[in-house]
């Protein structure tokens, strides 16, 4: 059973297939491509299609009832596809007539038809330019692939351009499979864009409507605040994320609806598959929509029923014009869709390009730093089980996975589409062979910093405490030769069997007395607390004052055996009110400082409070709030307010001059009150014209009676209209003065 | 050396000749010269007479008429113009030299006895 359609084609009516029809328009597509750059372009397509319609003819004549799929292959075989010209090129004799036509059936864009630049169809990973480059220029698509790769940020934009630009081969191939984005009735819930885009993109329909939804939602909700990747510290990726995708999802979706055709014909869903379209597939659809029809056609009738019903006389015009043809959208507009169409796909293919590759950035780095702590090992983890256990992690949890997906990707690039089973395996089961490690490592590993010691505080007298500007400072190093190129802070070598750890918080406080004071404690975890306390006992921190400069110790000695146990040094200088201070980025480039506004209190109570001292907190983050920023190789003065500026300026975080906050606050409420003054006279004006149209209209005379009347009521719902809106202005007035 | 290439070159050459002298005969329909150069063992596709006839056309040499058809719309019958007929008496003149030439080098040499 074949639907059968009648053309006027060439000045001839000719009932023909609806699939052999499809064929004809995409042969002729296709001629006008390959003829395009010719004079007489559109002559030529005439006289052939003029042949076109005679052969048909002469079909009917001979008594075919129409033009079926075989006539029109025969008929097209008759005159030539593109492809036979090229390979033709002129004619030939009988003899190798046969021969030559087994060439032309083996043609392929790829290996004829050099001097045109297509998009290569076949050979495509994701728009199929690369192949085409290669093509054009005979090379091998992997290279050009490699190249575009390296010079990533710079050719996006020219892919996406060329995509848009150069034909593809499947419009120089008759009944090739292309597929083109419709907008899929049958399955929709609102337009059918989502559905559309699944038969497009060959992804379920429910994440293209998640894709849609969940942003959706979001915007409705207004959760500006939700950042998906808030951990990452990193400022402009999230608002990337929510600019693009909560309010332009509704966005996307409405210009999707209004741009793409649906499918409404049997040719078009097969086209929006991408499916072949012949004889069987269309028995395939056929069947498949035979089943929803009942349904539909029952809903349909009632819908139509309530039109009728509604529209009562008048349903007779508006059918006809209500529902505008997609069919009849000009093709500029066509064109503008497939635009979208491409840079949507395009950005879909640049976010997960975004995120593999910063995934593969991040399992890189973290394999590189592990790695490369590795000759740390001995400071830190015992012998035995513990050290084998850092070794698989690094090789199974991380490695492992890097190779894997560097692989993929290489393979995917080089258009290997079939994985090898035994391969993916061997990596999945390594990497959750690691999975065994990880708990087993952190466990021992934080056991053996589990007790910390009792810490005991000391002082260092300063052998010159009534200096007026003290200067801490690290020890100078002896430059031989810049040694510390490759510099894992916070460790630093200086002999295979002592590593140095410059673990140091440094507080500021308020002195009691005119002199500078310095007190110190050592901490140290460890499994035990004995072995906590041994290891604060063997930190060796020295301090020296020279002058006006305190100098500190090059780093707290850690052995290979004694292991590094989170030993520290937490620092307590006391500046006296109305001395200076500063301490220099010489040296030592971890130094936490932490001021204290408050004095000398936590060292007045029960010694130190050194819970804040082991949240590995930066020097300049304030988790406390009494402490605030300090900027390092600054001259700072110690007021009986608290620490202030040498040079005045202020702190960024400082709090804004209350006076100035209540001068805005004024102006504001001004502001407010000339509005609604605004508004009053406004309402005023309207209602004076209100009133004078009313009086004109009384004027006239009773014969215009009755559209006075009209006229009245349209005016007092203008009035009304107005006075709701000024309520409503003067109700948003009165919330923002409260 | 290519000898496809060298094959197809040497038809291209003649394509048009033939072409012109077929229409030469008289007034004819493209489908006709398929015909005509089927019977002459030359086969030529339709899509691409259609193209030479519109450039041979548009250089000249050749016109067109309408002619009415017993069925359907009338057909587009191509004739000679006379700078296309001075043009293939040109392209005779150098085919017959060019034959004469080829003919006389591909048959074995005979030799020269007389000398």
């Amino acid at each position: 059973m074949k639907k059968v359609i009648n053309i006027n084609f060439q000045g001839r009516i000719l009932p023909i297939e609806e699939e052999s029809y499809e064929t004809l328009k995409q042969y002729i597509e296709s001629l006008r491509q390959y003829f395009d750059a010719e004079e007489g372009r559109d002559e030529i397509i005439n006289d052939i299609e003029c042949r076109i319609a005679e052969l048909c003819d002469d079909r009917l004549k001979k008594g075919a009832v129409c033009i079926t799929e075989d006539d029109m292959r025969l008929i097209i075989e008759s005159i030539g596809r593109p492809a036979d010209f090229e390979a033709q090129d002129g004619f030939e004799a009988t003899t190798n007539a046969s021969a030559s036509n087994a060439n032309q059936q083996k043609f392929s864009a790829n290996d004829e038809n050099p001097k045109r630049l297509y998009r290569d169809e076949q050979n495509k990973v994701i728009g199929g330019v690369c192949a085409g480059i290669a093509n054009y220029l005979k090379l091998d698509p992997l290279l050009v692939r490699v190249l575009w790769i390296l010079l990533f940020g710079i050719s996006l934009f020219a892919y996406v351009l060329l995509w848009i630009a150069v034909p593809n081969t499947s419009t120089n191939q008759i009944g090739s499979a292309r597929k083109r984005l419709f907008r899929d009735i049958d399955a929709k819930v609102i337009g059918g864009v989502c559905a559309g885009l699944s038969k497009y993109f060959d992804i379920r329909v429910r994440y293209i409507r998640l894709l849609f939804l969940v942003p959706s939602i979001l915007l409705v909700l207004n959760w500006n605040h939700f950042h998906l990747f808030q951990f990452w510290e990193f400022d402009d990726f999230p608002n990337f994320i929510e600019l693009t995708f909560s309010p332009s999802a509704v966005f996307v979706y409405i210009v999707l609806w209004l741009v793409l055709p649906e499918a409404k014909t049997t040719a078009d869903k097969l086209e929006m598959r991408g499916e072949k379209v012949d004889i069987n597939s269309i028995k395939n659809t056929i069947q498949t929509d035979m089943e929803g029809f009942g349904k539909r056609a029952q809903s349909w009738g009632s819908t139509i029923y309530n039109k009728a019903k509604t529209y009562d006389a008048q349903s007779a015009q508006t059918p006809s014009n209500a529902v505008p043809e997609p069919a009849q959208r000009g093709g500029c507009l066509h064109f503008a869709g497939r635009t979208i169409i491409i840079l949507f796909k395009a950005f879909v293919y640049f976010i997960l390009g975004v995120i593999t590759i910063s995934i593969l950035a991040a399992l890189f780095g973290v394999g590189i730093v592990t790695t490369g702590l590795l000759p740390l090992r001995h400071f830190i983890l015992e012998d035995g089980a513990h050290n084998w256990y850092a070794y698989a992690i690094i090789v199974f949890f991380i490695w492992v996975p890097v190779i894997g997906i560097v692989t993929a990707i290489i393979r995917k690039i080089a258009g290997i589409k079939k994985a090898n089973v035994w391969v993916r395996g061997g990596f999945w089961s390594l990497w959750a062979l690691s999975w065994i490690f990880i708990p087993l490592f952190f466990a021992t590993l934080t056991k053996s910093f589990s007790k910390q010691n009792d810490p005991m505080e000391q002082t260092y007298t300063l052998p010159n405490a009534k200096v007026n500007y003290l200067e801490v400072s690290a020890e100078p190093k002896p430059k031989y030769y810049n040694h510390t190129w490759l510099k894992i802070e916070p460790f630093t070598f200086l002999d295979q069997d002592t590593v140095y750890v410059r673990n140091l918080r440094i507080r500021i406080v308020k002195a009691a007395s005119d002199s500078f004071e310095v007190k110190y404690v050592r901490i140290s975890n460890g499994k035990t607390m004995q072995e906590a306390e041994r290891l604060a006992s063997l930190i060796n921190f020295d301090l020296q004052q020279k002058d006006s400069t305190l100098i500190l110790d090059k780093g707290i000695a850690i052995n290979k055996k004694d292991k590094f146990r989170n030993q520290h040094v937490i620092m307590t200088i006391a500046v006296p009110v109305g001395k200076r201070f500063k301490i220099t980025h010489k040296g030592w480039a971890q130094v936490n400082v932490r001021v204290n506004k408050n004095g000398w209190r936590s060292e007045t109570h029960s010694g130190f409070t050194i819970n804040d001292g082991f949240e590995g907190d930066d020097w300049d983050q304030n988790i406390d709030t009494e402490s605030f920023d300090y900027d390092r190789d600054v001259e700072y003065i110690m007021t009986p307010t608290g620490l202030e500026r040498v040079d005045g300026v202020k702190s960024s975080d400082d709090k804004e001059d209350p006076e100035q906050l209540k001068n805005r606050l004024e102006e504001l409420k001004r502001e407010s009150e000339q509005i609604e003054n605004d508004l009053k006279k406004t309402w005023e004006q309207k209602q004076k014209e209100a009133d004078d149209l009313k009086k004109q209209l009384d004027k006239k005379g009773d014969n215009l009676n009755r559209n006075s009347t009209k006229k009245e009521s349209s005016v007092s719902d203008t009035v009304k209209a107005f006075a709701f809106g000024f309520d409503a202005i003067k109700l948003l007035v009165s919330r923002f003065q409260s | 050396m290519d000898i496809q290439n060298t094959q197809s070159q040497m038809r291209k050459g003649v394509l048009e000749f033939c072409i012109l002298s077929i229409i030469n005969r008289g007034e004819v329909y493209p489908s006709d010269i398929i015909d005509q150069m089927k019977v002459a063992n030359l086969h030529i596709l339709e899509g691409t007479l259609y193209p030479l006839l519109t450039r041979l056309k548009n250089a000249g040499l050749l016109n067109y008429r309408w002619v009415e058809s017993v069925s359907g719309p009338p057909r587009k019958y191509f004739v000679m113009t006379d700078a296309g007929k001075e043009a293939f008496s040109v392209l005779l003149q150098t085919w017959n030299d060019m034959a004469n030439a080829v003919s006389l080098l591909t048959q074995p040499q005979t030799p020269n006895t007389e000398a």
